[in-house]
């Protein structure tokens, strides 16, 4: 297989030389209409959400005058084709020696210039249909606006390679170039990169398996989102399912009914119904993570992390760790039981902004790995970081126990006394008490999160520790700041406690109620890593 | 910066300047009076508008609406002149603070917040200026980083000689010269 694309390869280096001497605009493959075809449709879907409402109402009335509406569907179906075609014919591209040219758009024309030492990232992506000709699409992100991205949408995909080993190594130079000042700072990274100018290869640091995947499908909350968007439909589907349960033979509100059953009974029928549709649901939510995780592989070649996964449509996500903003890793409360971790590589917000399914996403995130793959990855990323130590001993400094106090009695008691005084004047005394009971539950929750609540830091690196019932690490170098906020108000004050607010190009976190000193502490030291380390944010 | 003259010596963090004592430079003294005048001149066009509704005679309003109006005013007063005092205090208490390797911003009354903005990690800088600023000289600096929108670093109120000063100090700085 490596050989074949090896050979393959060099044909197309050939083609490639040809392509930017004659320097001439390039036509797209034909398979490229199948492209935007689809893309049109999925926008179209992606849009749907909000017209369900309105599809709903008028579906009564779409099963009434089928010559109305079959034409119309169909009509559109047509325009679709259409659209995808005129795209494809507008669509042209070009390459010269170090910077790509794309014309495209039908009504509004756009024409991008976009110089390969700009790229900051370059994800090459091939969708299940573009798998039988051998296609794929790169596109490149920049740094600026999510509107500024490039999209080569159906190239020949060792060419696609091609073309990515080239333009990142036109950006690593210019890297070098500006990092030349700073090397004495930095000259394990100099060495390294000079190293791997020799050798090239890739080394696979992580892989998920199957059975790592259904893992992390059932422990992956996605699934109450999917309930969420059923939700108007709830009525719908139960009247439905009890009308197919009873064409079945079972009749639901006779197999409820406390007059025929006794109460276990009855309960013991609800679990198991509730135990079966949550079956239902995990199965979905691990079809999911096995669609967008199938062959996940985490590989490294010189300083870029590159990740490979995908069922249908295949993505290649590849980062460079300089871009690294910060490592994140999460646990949830079924992740805690099984001892899994989510581990999150998040780079600048701006390069994903309208990118938000997991796969696509060019946040890099390594689904379900245990602790000590979790720890060697991390530690790969970031030498030097004592997050395995932090976690461990539980060095973090915790935040004050007046956050308990305030969160209870400010926030939570007047609502619940409120709540209470109005329902036992009315008599209502169960409601009194079951709204008793949430608030006792939610004060619970409050402790649970204070005792989540952690800070820690050393000479280079931030750690942070939140979550609720599960716990999640974020650990980021302190010269990737980008702003710091200092918060506190006159309760506080008091108090002398303060909240810090640091912000990252991955977004921001923030630390409620830790003592004064230690707030100015984290700020002085911050500012001064910024401003001494000249090191660059990406 | 040639490699020799590199020095990196350890500093204590507790020699570290810090943002606790800073020297507070106050905005414009012409900011607090200009956001009272647009506080108050809205409260007041607000509450004709209302007193126009009530009193016309060519439109006849449902009764309820009708006997509504007049709390409504004293309400709109109330609270606009509410505001007006509490801008008022708010706006005595910003300042800002330009060292020279970072830009403080700090504000809030019963919520303090003071906003620390190293240079070297601007990306570009603007100037805003509205209609009623433009009238009385005073400008809006807004530093943005790759912090997000949300997170763009704002000084208002400042005399725009200063603003366009500030910038200037921004834009020449060694560290935006190099990264930017």
């Amino acid at each position: 297989m490596d050989n074949q694309a090896d050979t393959s390869s060099i044909k197309n280096i050939k083609a490639m030389d040809q392509s930017h001497n004659l320097d001439q605009w390039q036509v797209l493959s034909p398979v490229a209409i199948l492209y935007f075809g689809v893309s049109v449709f999925k926008h179209l879907f992606s849009n749907i959400i909000y017209l369900i409402p309105a599809i709903v109402v008028s579906y009564n009335s779409v099963l009434e005058r089928p010559f109305i509406w079959l034409p119309a569907i169909l009509l559109a179906f047509v325009l679709l084709i259409l659209f995808a075609f005129v795209s494809f014919k507008v669509y042209r591209y070009r390459l010269t020696d170090d910077n790509i040219e794309i014309r495209s758009g039908i009504f509004s024309k756009k024409h991008l210039n976009l110089p390969f030492s700009r790229v900051q990232n370059v994800k090459i992506e091939q969708p299940i249909y573009y798998r039988f000709s051998g296609h794929a699409c790169l596109q490149l992100d920049t740094a600026g606006s999510a509107k500024n991205e490039a999209k080569l949408v159906a190239i020949k995909l060792d060419f696609a390679q091609q073309l990515k080993t080239r333009i990142q190594s036109q950006s690593q130079h210019n890297k070098v170039d500006i990092n030349q000042e700073n090397t004495s700072a930095e000259p394990s990274e100099l060495q390294s990169e000079s190293a791997n100018s020799q050798s090239q290869q890739e080394i696979v640091l992580n892989r998920r398996h199957l059975s790592d995947l259904v893992i992390h499908g059932i422990t992956s909350n996605r699934i109450w989102i999917f309930l969420g968007g059923l939700a108007p439909f709830y009525n719908k589907i139960v009247d439905s399912v009890g009308e197919w349960l009873t064409d079945l033979g079972i009749n639901l509100t006779e197999l409820f009914s406390l007059q025929t059953h006794s109460l276990l009974e009855v309960a013991l029928y609800a679990l198991s119904l509730t135990m079966l549709i949550m079956l239902l649901l995990v199965s979905f939510s691990v079809i999911g993570a096995i669609i967008s995780f199938y062959g996940y592989t985490l590989s490294k070649q010189d300083d870029k992390y590159i990740r490979r996964s995908g069922l249908f449509t295949k993505h290649e996500v590849s980062m460079s760790l300089s871009r690294l903003q910060m490592v994140v890793q999460k646990q949830d409360w079924l992740d805690v039981l099984l001892k899994r971790i989510n581990l999150n590589f998040e780079q600048s917000n701006s390069f994903s902004k309208n990118l938000n399914s997991s796969a696509s996403s060019s946040k890099i995130i390594v689904p379900s790995i245990k602790p000590h793959e979790c720890q060697t990855l991390i530690d790969d990323a970031y030498p030097g970081n004592a997050l395995n130590t932090l976690v461990s001993k539980n060095a973090f400094t915790a935040i004050s126990k007046r956050f308990i106090f305030r969160n209870i009695v400010y926030i939570l008691m007047p609502l619940w006394l409120i709540v209470t005084s109005v329902t036992v004047i009315n008599d209502k005394l169960m409601l009194a008490v079951l709204a008793s009971t949430v608030f006792l539950g939610l004060c619970g929750l409050v402790v649970l999160r204070w005792k989540r609540w952690g800070i820690a830091r050393d000479k280079g690196f931030v750690y942070l520790r939140k979550g609720l019932i599960g716990v999640d690490y974020y650990c980021f170098p302190t010269y990737k700041l980008q702003q710091i906020q200092f918060q506190q108000n006159l309760l506080m004050k008091r108090r002398q406690l303060a909240s810090v607010k640091f912000i990252l190009a991955s977004g921001s976190l923030k630390v409620p109620m830790i003592s004064e000193e230690l707030a100015y502490g984290l700020i002085d030291q911050g500012l001064y890593q910024v401003e001494s380390s000249q090191k660059s944010w990406m | 910066m040639p490699e020799s003259n590199f020095s990196n010596p350890i500093v204590a963090t507790d020699q570290l300047p810090t943002i606790l004592n800073l020297e507070h430079n106050s905005l414009s003294e012409k900011y607090a009076p200009l956001n009272r005048l647009i506080n108050l001149s809205v409260t007041l066009v607000i509450c004709v508008i209302v007193l126009v509704v009530y009193f016309q005679p060519f439109v006849a309003l449902p009764q309820g609406l009708h006997s509504f109006l007049p709390y409504f005013i004293w309400a709109v007063a109330f609270l606009g002149l509410l505001l007006t005092w509490f801008t008022h205090a708010r706006d005595h208490v910003k300042s800002y603070t330009l060292r020279e390797l970072d830009l403080h911003y700090t504000s809030g009354l019963f919520f303090r917040k003071v906003v620390s903005q190293p240079i070297t990690r601007i990306q570009h800088i603007e100037l805003k200026r509205g209609p009623f600023e433009r009238k009385v000289g005073l400008a809006r600096l807004q530093v943005f980083s790759a912090g997000g929108e949300m997170h763009t670093f704002e000084i208002p109120g400042l005399p725009v000689e200063k603003a366009q000063q500030l910038r200037q100090f921004i834009l020449q700085h060694r560290d935006v010269v190099k990264h930017g």
